[in-house]
C-alpha cells in the first residue's frame, strides 16, 4: 500500500533537495528552480493530506492555490532577476553583496 | 626756678632765639626757590639774615649769660604718640647761648668772605642757600630742648655739610668726599639714635632739662650690681620745680655702656675723632669758606657741644675712655699733619688734633676749659682757613697765568708770600700763634687750661693715667712744629715756583676788602683781650666762669706747664725755621717708617677703603647670591617640582586613565568587527544561517 | 549711601563705562581713570577730615567705636544641621585703617598719572586698574573676614594681568611667580578663616560668624572649638591657636614682605610697568602690614605677645638683609625694591615692640613709605621711559643734564634714608624708640635695626654719587643725551605733591598721629590684657 508517509517522505526529500539547491547554486534561476521544488513539495504535502478532507477537499483546493502562487512567485522572481541582472550584470547571488556590514 | 629777668619776659627771650634760628632758614629757602642761579642778591639776603641773627644772639646772650644758674625753657606740643607727648622747645642755658653767639659770630665773616670768594661761580645762589641752611641747622641744634630735636638738627647739620662738600659736584673727588662724610656721620647718627632710645627706655623722657639740667635725672642714676637704676621719673611742674612722678626705672648695666658707646660714636663721627676721622681731610674738597665755617669752627664743634650737654651722664671710667680717645686722636692727627703737603689738609688734621684736645678736656673733667678752647679754636682755625683760601686763590691765579701743572693747594710750591700778601701773613701768623698757644693769645688761655687740668686730673690716680697729659704735651709740641712749618714754607723764603720755571715772577696781592676785613676781625678775636683781661691766667676768663668755673687747685702745674710748653715751643719754632727757611738742618729725613706712617695718614684710610668698604660690599654680594640662588632657588625649585609633578600627572592621565578608556573602546570595536563578519550581504548565507539556527533550536528543544 | 561703600565701589562704575566704550578712545580712558581716582581721593579726604578722634572712637575690638560703619546681611544660607551661615557686608574704619585709606587713594592718583604714556591695550589696562583700586580700598575697609578675603584675593587677579601683559622682559615669569606665591599664603589663610568661623559664635544671632571684631573677643569662642582660648586644642602637636597665628602670619608676611618670603618682590617690582610698581610698592606691601595688625594681632594677641621675639627677629633680618642686598644691585629698580624690603622691616620691628611708640612708628612708616616708594618708582620710570635702561652703571653725571630731576631724586633719596624733616625719620626713629623701650624684644634687636639706617644711607648715596654726580657720561652717548629731557609739567605735577606730603608729615606728624593714637593705645591695651 502507498501510505501517507510515503508521500510525506517524497515531499521531504523534494524539500531538502530544494533547500540544497537554494543554498548551493550560483545561478539565480537555479535557485528559482529550487524554490519551485520547495513549493512543489509543499503542494505534494497538501495533496497528500487532502485525503482526510472528503467534504471540502481543502487539500486539493489549497494545492491549486499553491500552484498559482508558485507561478506568481516565479513571475515576480524572474522580474527581480532581470532587474538584478540589469543592475549588477550578473545573476550570481554570491556576487551581489551590497548589503555587506 | 626760672629767674625773672627784668623788663622782658623769658618767653620773649626764647622767641628771640628762635627767630635768630629761623631767619637763615627763610633766607635759604628764599634763595633756593626765588632767586636766579647767579644772583648777587642772594649773598646779601643770607648775610643780612645772619647779621640780624647775630644781633639777636648778642641780645639773648647778654640777657641769659649773667644768670649763672638760671635757664629759660619754652615748649610747644609738637605731636602726641600714644600717651607720650613729644614737645618742641627751646632751652637756653649758658652753653646754648654761648654756642648761639659763637656760630653767628663765625658765620658772619664767612658769609662776607664767601661773597668775594665764590664770585663768578655758576651756582652762586645755591651756595648761599646751602650756607643759610647750614646756619639754620647749627643754630637750631644749640637751642633745642629735647633729644629728638637734637637728633633732627644733628642730621640736618650733616646733610648741609654733605651739600656743601659736594658743592662742585662735577668733581669726582668732591663727590666721593661728601658721600664718605655723610656715611661716617651716619655711623655717628646710629650711635646717637641708640643712645636716645636707651635713655628713653630708662628715663621715659627726651627732655634735656629734666635729664641733664635742673631735673638732673641722669646724674642721679647709678650702676650697682649689674643694674642701672634711676630714682624716679620726673616732670617739671608749672612753677619750674622738678617733682617725682612715677616709679624707678631699671635696666641691665650693659645698657648704660651701650648708651655711652653710642654717644661716643656720635661725637667721634661729628667731631672727627679716631676712628671716624677720615672724612674730614677729604671734606676739604669743598669750597674753602665752607671748610672754614663747617669743618673748623662749627659743625665739628657739635660733637663737643653734645658732650657738654650730656656731661652729667658720664661716670669716671667712661670719662677716662673719652679722654683716652681724645688724646690719641690729637696725637695721631698731629703726627700726620707733620708731613702733609696740601695746605688745607694740614689744617684739617690740625682741626682733628684740636678737637681731640677738646674731647680729652671733657674727659679729664675740664668741662669749661674744653668749651673755652672750642670758642677760641673757632676763631683762629676759621681764620687759618680763610687765609688758606686767599693763598690758594692766588696760587691758582698763578697756575692759570703761567699754565703750570701744579696743585694750587700744595705748600711745596709756595714761598715768600710774606712780602706779597702782608695782611694775610700777619693775620695768619696771629692765628698760628694762637694755635700754638703762645702767650698773649686766646689759644694760650684755653689750651694751657686744658693741659694744666689734665695734669691735675692724673695726679692722684695710678701711674698709667699720666700718659694722657704727657701725650697732650707732646701733641702741643708737634702742633707747634707743623704750624711753624706751614708758616715758614708758605710765607718765608723764596717762591718755590722758581724751581719749576725760573722765569716766573710770583705775584700775589690781597683780595678785595671782603676777603681781608673778616680775616682781620677774626685775628683780633684770637688775641686775649676778647676773653680775659689777664693774659696769663685762664681762671679769670669770663667764659670759663660762666660755664661753671674751675677748681682752684693752685698746684705747681699752673706755672710748670706753661713755662715748659712755651719754652720748648720756642725751641721747636726755631727748629722749624732752621729746617725750612735756613735749610741747614737735615736730620729730619723724608723717608723711613715714621715718615711713611705719617704721610699716609697711618694707613687708616687705606684700611677703610680696602678692607671695611670692600667687606661690606662683599657681604652684600654674597647675600645677593644667596638671595638669588638659595632663597629664590628654593622657590624656583618648588616651581620645578610642581611642573615635574604635573608632567608625571599628565603622563599618568594620558596613558593610564585615558588608556583604560581606550582599552574598552578597542574591545568594543573588536567585538563589533567580529559580529560584522556575519553580515556578508549574500542571501544564500543568510538563508543557510536561518536554517541552521532553526535546526539547532529544534534539536535543542526536542532533546533537551 | 554709606560713604565707604561709595569709596570702594565707585571705581568699578568707571571701569564698566570704560569697558563699554569703543577701543579707540584712548584719551577718554585716561581721563576717566584719573577722574575716578581723584573722586576717591576727594572722598578719602572727606573721611579723613570727618574722622573723629578720642577715647570713644578707638575702634579695634569695640564694634560700636568704628566709624562710617555699614553692616548688611549678605549671605544667610541655611545649612540645615550646621546652622545658618552668616556672612555680612561689614565695612568700617578706625584709626588703623583711616590713614592707609587716605594714603592708598593718593598713591592711586599718582599711579593713574603715571599711566599716561601707556602704549597698548588701554581699555583692558584701565579697566583692570580700576578693579585693583576697588579691591585695595575694600581690603582696608572690610571688617568681615570673608569680605576681607574676597577683596584680598581680588587684588591678585588684575595685578597678574597688569604685570604679565604690560610688564618688562621677564613679565610672565614675574607675574606668575607673584600670583602663585601670594596665593600660596592666602589659601592657607582660607583654612584658618574657616576654622575661626566654626569656632566663633555671634552673641547677637547665635550663628557662626566671619566678623573680625567678634573673632577678637575671646568670650565668643565656643568651648572645645578648635581656635578657642580655653579649649587648648592641639594641631600636629602644636597649640591650634599658635598654628592659626603662624599660618595667618605667613600669609601676610609674604605680602609685607618679610625675609625669607620676599623673593617674589624684586622680580614683580622690576618687571612691572611703572604705575603697577607704584601700586605694588605703595599700597600692596601695606596690606600685609595692615593684615598683621588687624588680623594676626587682633585675633591671636596672646600668641603675638609670646612670639614677639621672633617677629622682631624677622623684622631685623629684613632690615639688614634688604639693605645689604640693595648694596649689591646694578638695576636701579631692583635696588629700590630691596630698599622697600628693608624699610618694611621697620614696620615689623615696631609691631613686635608692643609699645605705643613702636606701633605708631610702624603705622607711620607704612604711610610714609607709601609716598616715598611711589616717588622713587615714579622717578625710575622717568628715566626708563626715556632711554629704556635702568642700569646704574650706564649713567654718570646726570646732575648737570637733568637739574630738576636731580632735585627730586635727592629729595626722594634723602627722605627715604631717614633725613629729619621728612616723614621716614619720624617713622623709623619712633619704631626704634619703641623697640628700645619694649619689654618684649631685647635691646640688641633695636641696636641692629639702627644699623639699618646706616646701610640705607650707604646704598642711596652710592647710587646718587654714581648716577648723578661727576662728569656726564652716558652709555648711550649722544642719542641718550638728546632723549634725556628734564621732568615735564605732568611729571612735576605728580612728584611735587608727594614731596610736599613727606615734608608735611615730617614737620607735622600730628597729621597722622592724631588720628591713630587712640586706636594704637586701644590695640596695645588689648594685646596686653589678653
Amino acid at each position: 500500500m502507498i501510505t501517507l508517509s510515503n508521500f510525506l517522505l517524497i515531499g521531504a526529500g523534494l524539500f531538502c533537495i530544494g533547500i540544497y539547491i537554494i543554498l548551493s547554486k550560483r545561478n539565480a534561476i537555479q535557485i528559482l528552480i529550487g524554490i519551485e521544488l520547495i513549493i512543489n513539495s509543499a503542494i505534494l504535502n497538501l495533496v497528500a493530506f487532502g485525503k482526510y478532507d472528503k467534504v471540502n477537499n481543502a487539500g486539493q483546493a489549497f494545492a491549486l492555490f499553491g500552484i498559482v502562487l508558485a507561478a506568481a512567485a516565479v513571475a515576480v522572481a524572474l522580474a527581480i532577476i532581470l532587474n538584478v541582472y540589469r543592475q549588477y550584470k550578473t545573476i550570481d547571488p554570491s556576487k551581489v553583496e551590497k548589503l555587506k556590514g | 626756678m626760672e629767674a625773672a629777668i627784668p623788663y622782658t619776659t623769658n618767653e620773649n627771650i626764647a622767641l628771640l632765639a628762635l627767630l635768630a634760628v629761623l631767619l637763615p632758614l627763610v633766607a635759604g629757602i628764599g634763595n633756593a626757590l626765588f632767586l636766579p642761579k647767579q644772583s648777587k642778591l642772594s649773598a646779601w639776603v643770607s648775610t643780612i639774615a645772619i647779621l640780624i641773627s647775630l644781633a639777636l644772639a648778642v641780645d639773648v646772650f647778654a640777657r641769659v649769660w649773667s644768670q649763672h644758674t638760671a635757664s629759660i625753657h619754652l615748649q610747644y606740643l609738637w605731636f602726641t604718640i600714644g600717651q607720650t607727648q613729644i614737645v618742641a622747645g627751646v632751652w637756653l642755658n649758658n652753653l646754648s647761648v654761648l654756642m648761639l653767639l659763637l656760630v653767628c659770630i663765625i658765620a658772619l665773616p664767612v658769609h662776607i668772605y664767601s661773597m668775594a670768594y665764590m664770585k663768578g661761580d655758576e651756582r652762586y645762589t645755591r651756595y648761599f642757600a646751602y650756607l643759610s641752611l647750614f646756619c639754620f641747622a647749627m643754630l637750631g641744634l644749640v637751642i633745642v630742648d629735647n633729644l629728638i630735636l637734637v637728633y633732627l638738627f644733628w642730621e640736618l647739620v650733616g646733610f648741609a655739610s654733605y651739600l656743601l662738600i659736594g658743592f662742585w659736584f662735577t668733581r669726582d673727588k668732591a663727590v666721593q668726599a661728601n658721600k664718605k662724610a655723610f656715611i661716617m656721620n651716619r655711623i655717628g647718627d646710629v650711635g646717637l639714635m641708640i643712645a636716645i632710645g636707651i635713655i628713653y627706655a630708662m628715663f621715659h623722657t627726651f627732655d634735656l632739662d629734666l635729664l641733664f639740667g635742673r631735673g638732673n635725672l641722669a646724674a642721679q642714676s647709678h650702676i650697682q650690681s649689674g643694674l642701672w637704676t634711676t630714682i624716679g621719673h620726673y616732670t617739671i611742674n608749672a612753677l619750674g620745680v622738678p617733682i617725682a612722678s612715677s616709679s624707678a626705672g631699671q635696666l641691665p648695666a650693659y645698657c648704660y655702656y651701650i648708651m655711652c658707646a653710642g654717644i661716643i660714636l656720635a661725637v667721634a663721627a661729628k667731631s672727627a675723632q679716631f676712628p671716624l676721622h677720615t672724612w674730614l681731610p677729604d671734606a676739604m674738597e669743598g669750597p674753602t669758606s665752607v671748610s672754614a665755617l663747617i669743618h673748623a669752627a662749627t659743625m665739628v664743634a657739635a660733637g663737643i657741644f653734645l658732650l657738654g650737654r650730656v656731661y652729667p651722664m658720664f661716670t669716671p671710667d667712661v670719662l677716662t675712655i673719652i679722654a683716652a680717645i681724645g688724646c690719641f686722636t690729637a696725637f695721631m692727627a698731629a703726627t700726620i699733619a707733620l708731613t702733609q703737603n696740601d695746605l688745607k689738609r694740614i689744617l684739617a688734621y690740625s682741626t682733628i688734633s684740636q678737637l681731640g684736645f677738646m674731647v680729652m678736656g671733657m674727659g679729664v673733667g675740664a668741662y669749661s676749659s674744653s668749651l673755652f678752647h672750642l670758642a677760641t679754636h673757632a676763631f683762629f682755625k676759621c681764620l687759618l682757613f680763610l687765609s688758606a683760601g686767599v693763598i690758594i686763590h692766588e696760587m691758582s691765579h698763578l697756575k692759570h697765568k703761567h699754565h703750570l701743572d701744579i696743585d694750587p693747594q700744595s705748600i711745596l710750591h709756595m714761598g715768600g708770600l710774606r712780602k706779597l700778601m702782608p695782611v694775610t701773613f700777619i693775620t695768619c701768623s696771629i692765628a698760628a700763634l694762637a694755635l700754638i698757644g703762645f702767650p698773649l693769645t686766646s689759644g694760650y688761655l684755653s689750651k694751657d687750661g686744658i693741659l694744666i687740668q689734665a695734669f691735675e686730673w692724673s695726679q692722684d690716680k695710678s701711674w698709667a693715667y699720666i700718659i694722657i697729659p704727657i701725650g697732650a704735651l707732646l701733641t702741643s709740641l708737634l702742633t707747634t712744629f707743623y704750624i711753624a712749618r706751614l708758616i715758614f714754607k708758605v710765607f718765608f723764603g723764596q717762591s718755590r715756583l722758581r724751581h719749576i720755571d725760573a722765569n716766573i715772577e710770583p705775584e700775589a696781592h690781597e683780595g678785595d676788602w671782603r676777603l681781608s676785613v673778616p680775616m682781620v676781625m677774626l685775628a683780633a678775636c684770637s688775641l686775649f683781650p676778647l676773653f680775659s683781661f689777664n693774659p696769663l691766667e685762664y681762671k679769670h676768663a669770663w667764659l670759663v666762669n660762666g660755664l661753671g668755673g674751675v677748681l682752684d687747685l693752685e698746684s705747681s702745674y699752673h706755672i710748670l706747664v706753661p713755662v715748659v710748653i712755651n719754652g720748648v715751643g720756642l725751641l721747636v719754632i726755631y727748629l722749624a725755621y732752621a729746617v725750612y727757611v735756613k735749610q741747614n738742618v737735615h736730620w729730619l729725613k723724608q723717608k723711613g717708617l715714621l715718615f711713611n706712617l705719617s704721610f699716609n695718614q697711618w694707613y687708616i684710610d687705606t684700611f677703610y677703603n680696602g678692607v671695611i668698604v670692600k667687606l661690606v660690599l662683599f657681604i652684600g654680594k654674597v647675600l645677593y647670591w644667596f638671595d638669588q640662588h638659595i632663597l629664590d632657588g628654593f622657590v624656583n625649585a618648588l616651581a620645578a617640582i610642581g611642573i615635574a609633578l604635573s608632567k608625571v600627572s599628565a603622563w599618568f592621565d594620558r596613558y593610564i586613565i585615558d588608556g583604560i578608556l581606550h582599552l574598552i573602546t578597542d574591545i568594543v570595536k573588536q567585538a563589533g568587527n567580529f559580529i560584522r563578519g556575519f553580515q556578508t550581504g549574500r542571501v544564500q548565507n543568510y538563508l543557510f544561517t536561518m536554517l541552521f539556527i532553526i535546526l539547532v533550536v529544534y534539536v535543542l528543544k526536542t532533546f533537551i | 549711601m554709606n560713604i565707604l561703600t561709595l569709596l570702594i565701589f565707585s571705581p568699578i562704575l568707571f571701569g564698566i563705562i570704560i569697558l563699554m566704550l569703543p577701543t579707540g578712545y584712548r584719551n577718554i580712558f585716561r581721563y576717566l581713570t584719573l577722574f575716578a581716582t581723584l573722586l576717591q581721593l576727594g572722598l578719602s579726604i572727606w573721611l579723613y577730615l570727618n574722622f573723629k578722634t578720642g577715647a570713644g572712637f578707638a575702634g579695634v575690638a569695640n564694634e560700636s567705636q568704628y566709624q562710617f560703619v555699614e553692616k548688611l546681611h549678605w549671605i544667610g544660607l541655611n545649612l540645615g544641621g550646621m546652622g545658618r551661615m552668616q556672612i555680612d557686608y561689614f565695612v568700617g574704619v578706625d584709626g588703623i585703617s583711616i590713614m592707609l585709606l587716605l594714603m592708598s587713594s593718593i598713591v592711586m592718583v599718582i599711579a593713574a598719572v603715571s599711566s599716561w604714556e601707556l602704549n597698548k591695550n588701554h581699555k583692558g589696562y584701565f579697566a583692570l586698574f580700576l578693579l585693583l583700586d576697588v579691591a585695595i580700598t575694600g581690603v582696608f575697609c572690610s571688617l568681615d573676614f570673608f569680605l576681607f578675603y574676597i577683596f584680598y584675593e581680588l587684588m591678585l587677579l588684575p595685578l597678574y594681568f597688569l604685570i604679565g601683559i604690560w610688564g618688562g622682559v621677564r613679565r610672565e615669569y614675574a607675574a606668575i611667580k607673584f600670583f602663585l606665591y601670594t596665593l600660596f599664603g592666602s589659601v592657607f589663610m582660607l583654612l584658618v578663616m574657616v576654622g575661626l568661623y566654626f569656632s566663633v559664635k555671634d552673641p547677637a544671632t547665635g550663628n557662626h560668624t566671619f566678623s573680625i571684631i567678634q573673632m577678637m573677643n575671646p568670650a565668643n569662642y565656643d568651648t572645645n572649638s578648635i581656635f578657642g582660648l580655653l579649649s587648648h586644642r592641639l594641631l600636629f602637636g602644636i597649640p591650634a591657636r599658635t598654628v592659626g597665628f603662624i599660618v595667618l602670619f605667613i600669609a601676610f608676611a609674604i605680602k609685607v614682605p618679610v625675609v625669607p618670603f620676599h623673593t617674589w618682590l624684586p622680580d614683580a617690582h622690576v618687571e612691572a610697568p611703572t604705575p603697577v610698581s607704584i601700586i605694588l610698592a605703595g599700597v600692596l606691601l601695606k596690606v600685609g602690614g595692615y593684615g598683621i595688625i588687624r588680623i594676626c594681632l587682633g585675633i591671636f594677641p596672646e600668641v603675638a605677645l609670646h612670639g614677639a621675639f621672633w617677629i622682631g627677629l624677622l623684622g631685623v633680618i629684613s632690615i639688614l638683609y634688604g639693605a645689604l642686598n640693595a648694596l649689591a644691585q646694578r638695576d636701579l629698580k631692583r635696588l629700590i625694591a630691596f630698599s622697600s624690603i628693608s624699610h618694611m622691616g621697620f614696620v615689623l620691628l615696631g609691631i613686635a615692640s608692643n609699645t605705643a611708640e613702636g606701633m605708631s612708628g610702624a603705622m607711620m612708616q607704612m604711610v610714609s613709605h607709601g609716598f616715598l616708594s611711589s616717588m622713587l618708582f615714579y622717578l625710575v620710570g622717568v628715566i626708563y621711559i626715556r632711554v629704556h635702561d635702568r642700569d646704574i652703571y650706564s649713567f654718570r653725571g646726570l646732575g648737570t643734564l637733568l637739574p630738576k630731576y636731580t632735585v627730586f631724586i635727592m629729595i626722594a633719596f634723602f627722605a627715604s634714608l631717614g633725613l629729619p624733616g621728612f616723614s621716614a625719620f619720624i617713622a623709623e626713629a619712633f619704631s626704634l624708640v619703641g623697640a628700645f623701650n619694649s619689654k618684649t624684644i631685647p635691646v640688641w634687636m633695636a641696636v641692629c635695626g639702627s644699623v639699618g639706617i646706616l646701610l640705607s644711607a650707604a646704598y642711596f648715596l652710592w647710587t646718587l654719587q654714581r648716577m648723578f654726580f661727576g662728569e656726564t657720561r652716558l652709555k648711550g652717548g649722544e642719542i641718550w643725551k638728546l632723549a634725556l629731557t628734564d621732568v615735564g609739567k605732568r611729571e612735576t605735577l605728580a612728584l611735587v605733591p608727594l614731596a610736599l606730603l613727606t615734608l608735611a608729615l615730617g614737620i607735622m606728624p600730628s597729621l597722622v598721629f592724631d588720628k591713630i593714637n587712640d586706636s594704637v593705645l586701644a590695640l596695645i591695651q588689648f594685646i596686653q590684657v589678653k
